[in-house]
């Protein structure tokens, strides 16, 4: 490709210097629109239970609610890369809890940490992939496929515990949670790092553009001659991995490895990254958003909690929230004449 | 002509979309038990007539009269009630419920509310058998040929006592076996007093089957003669009009062309539709139109060299590609070949995406370091292929959802572009642009012939084809029929050609 000028065009060069100029500008103001919503309500959710509950704006809650959110957060790190890739996985509910107990049953068979925790990656990235291979070999829908795989992980959780929960014989397995950094354990240190690795990721790689461009356009994006079927595997993979790990989180908070835990990580996580601004026909979403549907999720259940509102009114409030969320959404986008 | 043979007529019938006039002042008359053929160039208006008759939308001014009473149509169901059934190109149906039920739907003989299957398919069947055709009416729609489920649609039109059918291009995706038996049927239909009426593109099916064949031009109707008195270059003369010919030819003269660049070798494909041994060449710095109607096989070619039909068999060279036609489109975007599809919306941008995010796509790999995109340089990239290209848009970071048909379009081409291809390929380019963009896509085409590239303009759109390849290759039926060079590159030739009618060739100055 050399540098002629193919045709030149009627604008002018300084003129379109400036509208780019504008354009990085406004390109800001965009992405940080799309969060402005989210983002106001949490605000706004901050100040009522603050008004409402002594307890809620103090030190040691707040570091309740990160370290409640973090099992959450990550999983919806990983969810929130599936949904802009245009799939979404509901296996992670199954994941979660395979990570946990099989991270039990190593460590009480005496493996060290660090291989343990890779072990569990290795195990979640299994299941990614046979997501990955089935959506795109088999063409099964997402749905279905992590439906399915939803239910053989759950099941393997079950029949790896047989059950039972299973305590640390070795304390010292809860390393996750018994360490802190100036304060805060290490998973809620984790959970950051792994934010920003995915935010990133997202804006600022190849690979992240890559899955914006096949979730905002599947079909075009196979005819372009991008390599549709090896990144959705991937970005499943990476879904499952960070689910996995999200159950080493939750077991190093127990103190146990049950097939119990994270039931609700599937629907918690989709809620927080749709609460976020994505659209599950893909495309569209980040992280940012991503961390805000968390939080809101968190605060909520915290601050009823606080209140003393019972377990289940914090559900229906959260479908609420979610609805209300996305009903608001809908109707920006028809008022501004944008109907996709 | 005594007037209750008369089964169909409209007066002045008039249709306008926006400022533009897609039909004007039609009056066309249809007797009982006739078959008129209605043929013209892609966008003369007979689709648009089709549907008026048919309900499906309403002429601006003009009156329908059916059996000498006026009528107005709301609606298909309207018509349809009158006795008038449209079959359009694309089949609705119900593909999962059986033949039988598709005939009679909305219509299920039942007892007490309970549908009942053995009334329903003995009811089917003499419906049918009122028109001697044979089907098992008891398979699911799903499970039938195309051919077949567009005759159970005319069944279906015939059970609501049709006495005019309409048919948009009925044989556009048929064989030749299939389509006569389709106008066997049509002719008996014609004995006992239904009228036909189909749009076509064939001049052999125009000649093999119509009673009278209307020529439509620019929303016009300009010619209505029975086959018998006409030429196929005389039908072709009133579908181009006179005065069309001398801005047909391209502004560019021959140019010089450096040997082979790409090569397709006997390229074959059995299905529908299918390719036989279709061979051609590209050259440097060439742009080859190919063009040919519905059904010739031409999309297969440019969707083949996109890597989307595997199972097309042959040879194809491509720069330094030299092997079976390509498996995906991964392989086709590694050998240099840059393909931008006829639907730009669906295949071609990512609309979600910004407009600079769409301009680099394709380019991604030179402007990241270790796979991280450098933003500064994808933005200085984005910005210089806008302007070489003219796009308008207001920022860059602009969603391409928002632009214009014309401009989403150049994006399109231009991401193409940037990728440097060895052969870039383009379907329907200008396809629902504007006239200012589409004049300046064309040009765009030549410039960038001219710095090496080789150009393959895959169009059903006759002018386009005519003005802007410098060699044009004609399809039919899954053959290239004919190759228009310089002097007889002319729109008469090339829809002869792919019409099938190969009189007009002497007849060209």
């Amino acid at each position: 490709m050399t540098d002629a000028p193919v045709a030149l065009g009627t604008r002018e060069p300084a003129e379109q210097v400036a509208a780019v100029a504008a354009g990085r500008r406004e390109n800001l103001i965009q992405a940080s629109f799309q969060i402005l919503g989210i983002g106001t309500f949490y605000v706004l959710i901050l100040v009522f239970f603050a008004f409402a509950t002594p307890n809620f704006l103090t030190y040691s809650n707040t570091l309740n609610i990160l370290s409640n959110v973090t099992v959450i957060g990550l999983v919806a790190g990983g969810q929130v890369l599936t949904i802009i890739s245009g799939g979404f996985d509901l296996s992670v509910s199954g994941v979660v809890p395979l990570g946990a107990v099989t991270f039990a049953l190593l460590t009480n068979a005496g493996v060290v940490t660090v291989p343990a925790i890779l072990a569990v990656l290795a195990v979640g990235g299994l299941v990614g992939l046979c997501n990955g291979l089935i959506v795109t070999r088999l063409g099964i829908n997402p749905l279905i496929t992590t439906l399915g795989t939803l239910s053989i992980t759950t099941g393997l959780a079950y029949t790896l515990s047989r059950g039972v929960t299973i305590p640390f014989r070795n304390p010292a397995a809860g390393v996750l949670a018994d360490r802190t950094v100036g304060g805060l354990s290490w998973y809620v240190l984790a959970f950051a790092l792994a934010s920003v690795i995915a935010f990133a990721m997202l804006r600022y790689t190849v690979f992240g553009r890559m899955l914006y461009a096949i979730g905002g356009n599947r079909d075009a994006s196979r005819l372009a001659g991008l390599r549709v079927d090896l990144l959705t595997v991937l970005v499943y993979m990476l879904c499952s991995m960070m689910a996995a790990f999200a159950g080493v989180v939750v077991s190093s908070q127990l103190l146990a490895g049950s097939a119990t835990v994270g039931a609700d990580a599937a629907l918690s996580s989709i809620a927080a990254v749709i609460l976020g601004g994505a659209s599950l026909t893909g495309g569209v979403g980040g992280v940012p958003g991503t961390l805000i549907g968390v939080l809101v999720l968190g605060t909520i259940s915290n601050g009823m909690a606080l209140m003393q509102v019972p377990a289940f009114y914090q559900q229906i409030a959260t479908g609420v929230i979610l609805l209300l969320a996305v009903g608001f959404g809908r109707l920006r986008a028809v008022l501004s004449g944008d109907s996709s | 002509m005594a007037d209750q043979h008369v089964l169909l007529e409209t007066h002045e019938i008039s249709k306008s979309y926006g400022s533009s006039r897609v039909l004007s002042n039609v009056n066309f008359r249809l007797d009982r038990g006739e078959s008129v053929a209605v043929i013209g160039e892609n966008g003369a208006g007979k689709s648009t007539f089709a549907k008026i008759l048919t309900g499906v939308i309403r002429a601006d001014v003009g009156t329908l009269a059916l059996n000498g009473r006026v009528v107005s149509f709301a609606s298909p169901r309207d018509a349809l009630r009158e006795g008038i059934a449209f079959i359009p190109q694309e089949l609705a149906y119900m593909p999962h419920l059986t033949v039988a039920e598709n005939i009679l739907l909305g219509r299920w003989p039942s007892w007490r509310g309970l549908t009942t299957r053995g009334a329903a398919i003995k009811q089917a069947r003499a419906e049918c058998e009122q028109f001697h055709i044979t089907m098992d009416v008891r398979r699911p729609m799903a499970w039938l040929k195309l051919a077949d489920r567009q005759i159970v649609e005319i069944v279906k039109a015939l059970a609501r006592r049709a006495r005019l059918i309409v048919l948009d291009e009925p044989t556009a995706s048929l064989s030749d076996q299939e389509s006569r038996v389709l106008f066997d049927i049509l002719g008996r239909l014609t004995t006992e007093g239904v009228g036909v009426l189909y749009i076509s593109h064939r001049m052999d099916e125009v000649y093999r089957f119509s009673d009278r064949v209307d020529v439509f031009r620019n929303g016009e109707l300009v010619a209505s003669v029975p086959p018998s008195r006409t030429s196929p270059a005389q039908l072709i003369g009133y579908m181009l009009g006179g005065e069309r010919e001398d801005v047909s030819q391209s502004a560019r003269g021959s140019r010089l062309t450096a040997p082979g660049l790409a090569e397709l070798r006997q390229w074959r494909r059995d299905g529908l539709p299918p390719l036989s041994d279709v061979s051609l060449s590209i050259a440097e710095r060439e742009v080859v139109g190919l063009y040919g109607l519905r059904g010739s096989g031409t999309e297969l070619i440019a969707e083949g060299l996109a890597g989307l039909h595997p199972e097309i068999t042959g040879e194809l060279v491509v720069g330094g590609y030299r092997g079976r036609v390509f498996a995906t489109p991964v392989v086709a975007r590694r050998a240099g070949v840059g393909y931008v599809p006829a639907e730009r919306k669906r295949e071609g941008l990512i609309l979600p995406l910004s407009v600079e995010a769409n301009l680099s796509l394709l380019i991604l790999d030179q402007l990241s370091r270790f796979g991280a995109i450098r933003r500064r340089l994808e933005r200085g990239r984005a910005a210089e292929l806008a302007r070489r290209f003219d796009v308008r848009f207001r920022r860059l970071g602009q969603r391409v959802a928002q632009l214009s048909g014309g401009n989403q379009q150049k994006v399109l081409l231009a991401s193409r572009v940037a990728m440097a291809p060895r052969l870039l390929v383009l379907q329907e380019p200008t396809r629902g642009v504007d006239v200012g963009a589409r004049v300046e896509i064309h040009r765009f085409l030549g410039t960038i012939a001219e710095r090496g590239c080789g150009v393959l303009l895959v169009t059903s759109d006759l002018e386009e084809a005519v003005a802007v390849s410098d060699r044009l290759l004609v399809m039919r039926e899954g053959r290239i029929v004919g190759e228009l060079s310089s002097a007889n590159r002319t729109q008469a030739n090339a829809i002869a050609l792919a019409a099938g009618s190969s009189a007009v060739m002497a007849s060209e100055p």
